[in-house]
C-alpha cells in the first residue's frame, strides 16, 4: 500500500463505474426486478425511454458501497436515502462520492461524465 | 451483506405483489423509481429468514403523473424489526 493511499481522508470515499448493459442485465436478475425497461432496448424505446436505462437500485448500490466505506463498514450504516434524479444509461460513466456531513452523516453525490446529477439530496446516516 | 440487498427482502418479494394487482392498475413499463429510503434497526445476517409486508401509503396524481409511496417492514424471525423502506415510484403518462 502506498502511503498516500494509507493516509487519505479517513471519512471521503469516491468511486466512478461505466455502465454496461450486461451489468445491469446481470443486476435484473440478482434483485428480480426484471422489467423489459432494463433489458430490452426496442421495448424501453416504445415507452418513450433512449433505450434500457440502469436500475435505480443499481446505482443506489454503488451508493451503498462508497457509504459503507466513508462510515467504516456495511454494518454501520443506518440510514441510505437516494433520489433518483437522472436517468442512467449503457456508456454512462458516473462517479459516486460519499463525504462527511456532521457525526453520523454523509452527503452522497453522483455525477456522470456530462456533469449531470444523477442522485440529488442523497444521504446516510451511520452508527460508530 | 449489502446493504442495499434490501432491495431484495424490502422491495423484491412485496413490490411484484402490487406491480401484479389489477386494481392498482400499476403500468410496469411506465414506472420509475424516484426515491428510495432504507433505516436499519440491524442488518440480516446470511442464513436469517425475514418477514416483509407493505403497504401503499400514498398514492396522488398530479398534471399527469401519478406518485406512488409505498413502505415495507422488515422483521426477523423474533418478530423484531430490521429494516423499514419506503420507496415513491413516478408513473409517467
Amino acid at each position: 500500500m502506498s502511503v498516500e493511499s494509507a493516509v487519505r481522508d479517513s471519512a471521503l470515499s469516491e468511486r466512478s463505474v461505466s455502465f454496461t448493459k450486461e451489468q445491469i442485465a446481470a443486476y435484473a436478475q440478482a434483485s428480480g426486478d426484471l422489467n423489459p425497461i432494463h433489458l430490452d432496448d426496442d421495448f424501453a424505446r416504445s415507452v418513450g425511454l433512449p433505450g434500457v436505462i440502469a436500475h435505480g437500485m443499481l446505482q443506489m448500490g454503488l451508493a451503498g458501497v462508497v457509504a459503507a466505506e466513508a462510515a467504516g463498514g456495511p454494518d454501520k450504516l443506518t440510514r441510505l436515502y437516494c433520489r433518483f434524479a437522472g436517468m442512467v444509461v449503457p456508456g454512462d460513466t458516473v462517479t459516486f462520492t460519499a463525504e462527511p456531513a456532521g457525526p453520523g452523516k454523509l452527503h452522497l453525490r453522483a455525477v456522470n461524465q456530462k456533469g449531470e446529477a444523477v442522485l440529488t439530496k442523497s444521504s446516510a446516516d451511520f452508527k460508530s | 451483506m449489502p446493504p442495499t440487498f434490501a432491495a431484495a427482502y424490502s422491495l423484491g418479494v412485496t413490490a411484484p405483489q402490487l406491480f401484479g394487482d389489477d386494481e392498482a392498475a400499476v403500468d410496469f413499463a411506465r414506472l420509475l423509481h424516484a426515491e428510495q429510503e432504507f433505516t436499519w434497526a440491524r442488518h440480516p445476517e446470511p442464513g436469517e429468514t425475514v418477514t416483509s409486508q407493505a403497504r401503499v401509503a400514498s398514492d396522488v396524481s398530479r398534471r399527469g403523473m401519478r406518485f406512488l409511496s409505498f413502505e415495507t417492514d422488515t422483521k426477523d424471525e423474533a418478530g423484531e424489526p430490521l429494516c423499514r423502506s419506503r420507496a415513491l415510484f413516478v408513473i409517467r403518462p
